[in-house]
């Protein structure tokens, strides 16, 4: 389902996930039922009843669970920096 | 003056946002020859809504991003012309909703700024320029996979991201889009939301929303630069994306700032090809 790289780096070595504010979460589970790469897991029987699962499921740069979150409570990472640690581990593969 | 609109809001009566919603339709109704779509009374009286809906454009004031109006528009096949979304103004003018449901000076403050938004003349949008038509030219390669053809320009000015989108790059200009893989997986798109004219974009950074019953797409611009002009034809007619997302549905065009160091992290036509066909047979569209 996940892809193994992007732009040529290990998919693990990029930090892009959502982050769940529990705050605001009213675990409607609409990203769950939104995201096809299973990001997400529901937890029925716990009380956090929704958290990350597969983080690196998650595509690089999509953010499209954060935009039909009613409560606002899901949050991605800076893409800039994202963009930057990306070309820097390009850079350190490509001289090791 | 905001004339001659259905107005469908969110009628969330339980939510601030949904207030509010509720109070701007009114409010445009009151001085305007302008027609409330009650959310609730549609799902029974479907005839005389869509009475109105057909002889107005039709605006959606959704509460939040959940977007029940907007939703319910999709599912009674409405041609969406003009969108708000209250919590995203209230994100972008600083106003801090709570959960109160009576109006107080936040909720007024927003709803004046939205009216004001809404009655003004819509922006000008920029057209492209005739030098443009030089964007026009695709070679394509085709992949198909079931009943799903995806066609892939093979032009070696047109580079891609592994977000599924592209960029055909002409001197210090670039024509920017999503490709057949994006408007597969979307099915009918239904809403297109352009970037700005004149904003400055970072590489990946956002260039638009696309938007179908199915999903909300993003579109993750492949080049930095400024927005110089968009596909004004899509605002209307969203549905150019699934018809030709290339030479009908370009999104933006950007005006590069730094496209030698964007190019490390684009691909060319053989590698995009490859890694579309893979996620085609991972997700089996």
């Amino acid at each position: 389902m996940s892809e193994t790289t992007f732009m040529g780096v290990e998919r693990a070595k990029i930090d892009w996930k959502p982050t769940i504010d529990y705050t605001s979460c009213d675990f409607c589970m609409e990203c769950v039922n939104f995201c096809p790469h299973k990001v997400f897991e529901v937890r029925e029987t716990e009380v956090i009843k929704l958290i990350i699962r597969n983080p690196n499921n998650c595509v690089v740069f999509c953010r499209a669970c954060s935009k039909i979150c009613g409560p606002d409570a899901l949050s991605f990472p800076d893409k800039n920096a994202t963009t930057q640690r990306i070309k820097e581990i390009r850079k350190e593969e490509s001289n090791a | 003056m905001l004339e001659n609109h259905a107005i469908l809001p969110c009628n969330g009566l339980d939510k601030n946002a949904g207030v509010i919603s509720r109070e701007i339709a009114i409010k445009l109704c009151e001085n305007a020859n302008n027609k409330i779509i009650c959310p609730v009374y549609y799902r029974v009286a479907e005839g005389k809504y869509n009475k109105i809906a057909g002889e107005h454009s039709l605006l959606v004031i959704d509460g939040c991003q959940t977007r029940c109006a907007s939703k319910l528009a999709a599912e009674k096949n409405l041609k969406v012309s003009r969108r708000v979304t209250i919590s995203e103004e209230a994100k972008s003018h600083n106003i801090e909703l709570k959960s109160n449901l009576r109006l107080l000076e936040n909720e007024n403050t927003l709803i004046e700024i939205i009216l004001n938004g809404l009655n003004s003349p819509e922006d000008k949008v920029a057209l492209s320029s005739d030098e443009t038509t030089v964007f026009n030219k695709f070679d394509y390669e085709t992949y198909q996979h079931g009943k799903f053809l995806f066609r892939v320009p093979a032009n070696p000015e047109i580079y891609f991201n592994e977000n599924d989108c592209w960029a055909y790059v002409i001197g210090t200009r670039a024509r920017i889009g999503v490709t057949d893989f994006v408007q597969q997986n979307l099915s009918d798109i239904l809403y297109f939301t352009p970037p700005e004219i004149g904003t400055e974009i970072d590489q990946f950074g956002e260039a638009g929303e696309i938007e179908s019953s199915k999903s909300v797409f993003e579109l993750v611009s492949p080049v930095s630069g400024k927005v110089i002009s968009i596909n004004e034809a899509l605002i209307g007619k969203p549905e150019l994306l699934n018809e030709n997302p290339y030479e009908l549905g370009w999104v933006a065009e950007i005006e590069l700032t730094n496209f030698e160091d964007d190019k490390e992290l684009l691909i060319g036509f053989d590698k995009y090809f490859e890694i579309m066909k893979k996620k085609v047979e991972d997700i089996n569209v």
